[in-house]
């Protein structure tokens, strides 16, 4: 387990060392390549905006308290190119989402804590990715 | 059936992606380099190229000759996607002056923080997005709508000199020829407002751009792009890129300044 950790480390440094790509902003600029997360809940909200679509997902702590997430997401246009649709995702879905936490600490203005999905992983065990392009500078897919 | 991908393709994909990266970033600019580099992951409609280029699913170029305008020149026209796009890569380091290295030096340093294009502005030329344009042709004028970063476009008019009057502009003003069977598009009349790419190359007003497009088959646009800038480079500047027809694509509205939350939260380091 420890060799696959520093082999995956090892792997998201060659790829962040890479020279930053986006298609509407650069990845770094933004996020945390170094503050990768893990979440798993209930999609609040697909919203499927410009210039990136954003998925809101509510999660539950050990305590019970919940915390919304919004992901930011590709543009809706290389989503659908991707198969997607804006009813792709339901409230209600349970998901999981892999991805990074903004730079800027501060939330959404509607309170959202702010991050980039890389990974969305359905109940049912599958995934699409979800980050802007290969080509995005984002460590991983 | 949206969702067709499973966790190990994804896997896989992570895998083959980070693998590929490297390569492809430094590889050249052929378009067949990069299709041949990717795999078939069977993703939602088709082929996702993860090859660290494109990883949309988009279809492979026809095969078939160039089509002919009805004037016999090439028809130029469709919808057509960058095949070796990259944020960053103008095939090798440009010729910057001290000034101009320093800026792009600084704006590496601050990754990309002030990119005009993360707060919805235009791109400028040459610099492309990862999404595709349209190229619409006519006798005296052939237009490229672009569908990202913001709906530019571009109009390369084929009736006229240089107009010496204008306002400098983000897309400059472009005057086309036909050499033959290539397109000779000469672009001047910038502002100095945008970057020549991703990684923050700037440019002066004094930026001349020469595009030599041409069309080998029915799948493919190749452009050579020439930059001169006495302003901003030592010496002039050629490379090539290689574009996709996408042949059941249309392009999209995207509005960039929809809901641009990231224009503010762009803190670099």
């Amino acid at each position: 387990m420890k060799l696959a950790a520093a082999v995956l480390a090892l792997l998201m440094m060659l790829v962040t060392a890479l020279i930053p790509a986006f298609a509407h902003h650069s990845f770094s600029a933004e996020y945390d390549a170094n503050k990768p997360v893990n979440i798993k809940g209930v999609v609040a909200k697909l919203a499927w905006v410009n210039p990136h679509a954003y998925i809101y997902v509510d999660t539950k702590d050990a305590s019970g308290k919940v915390s919304r997430y919004a992901f930011e997401t590709s543009s809706p246009n290389a989503l659908l190119r991707r198969g997607w649709k804006r009813d792709s995702l339901k409230e209600g879905d349970e998901v999981t989402v892999d991805g990074y936490l903004a730079k800027d600490p501060r939330p959404l203005n509607d309170g959202s804590l702010h991050g980039n999905a890389r990974l969305v992983t359905l109940a049912n065990g599958k995934a699409v990715f979800a980050g802007t392009s290969a080509d995005d500078g984002g460590p991983g897919k | 059936m949206i969702w067709r991908s499973v966790s190990s393709l994804a896997a896989a994909a992570t895998v083959v992606g980070m693998l590929s990266l490297a390569p492809i970033r430094s590889a050249g600019q052929s378009n067949e380099k990069s299709n041949a580099k990717g795999k078939n992951l069977g993703g939602p409609g088709g082929v996702i190229a993860v090859n660290g280029v494109r990883d949309e699913n988009l279809p492979p170029p026809p095969n078939g000759p160039a089509p002919r305008f009805y004037d016999g020149k090439p028809d130029l026209a469709g919808v057509w996607l960058s095949g070796n796009y990259s944020f960053s890569n103008m095939g090798g380091p440009l010729p910057l002056q001290p000034w101009a290295q320093k800026v792009l030096e600084e704006r590496r340093a601050t990754q990309g923080r002030d990119d005009p294009e993360a707060k919805c502005l235009p791109a400028g030329v040459p610099r492309i997005t990862p999404y595709p344009f349209k190229i619409i042709q006519a006798p005296k004028v052939i237009a490229m709508l672009f569908e990202g970063n913001v709906h530019s476009y571009r109009q390369f008019f084929l009736d006229r000199e240089h107009d010496k009057n204008l306002d400098p502009s983000w897309m400059g003003e472009s005057i086309a020829s036909w050499q033959g069977d290539t397109l000779v598009v000469d672009t001047v009349n910038f502002n100095d407002k945008t970057w020549l790419n991703g990684a923050g190359a700037p440019h002066s007003d004094k930026l001349h751009v020469t595009e030599r497009y041409s069309r080998p088959d029915l799948g493919h646009l190749d452009v050579e792009i020439t930059m001169e800038d006495p302003g901003a480079f030592t010496k002039p500047h050629t490379f090539k890129r290689s574009h996709v027809l996408s042949a059941t694509w249309e392009i999209h509205e995207y509005v960039c300044n929809e809901f641009n939350v990231d224009v503010d939260r762009l803190v670099g380091r």
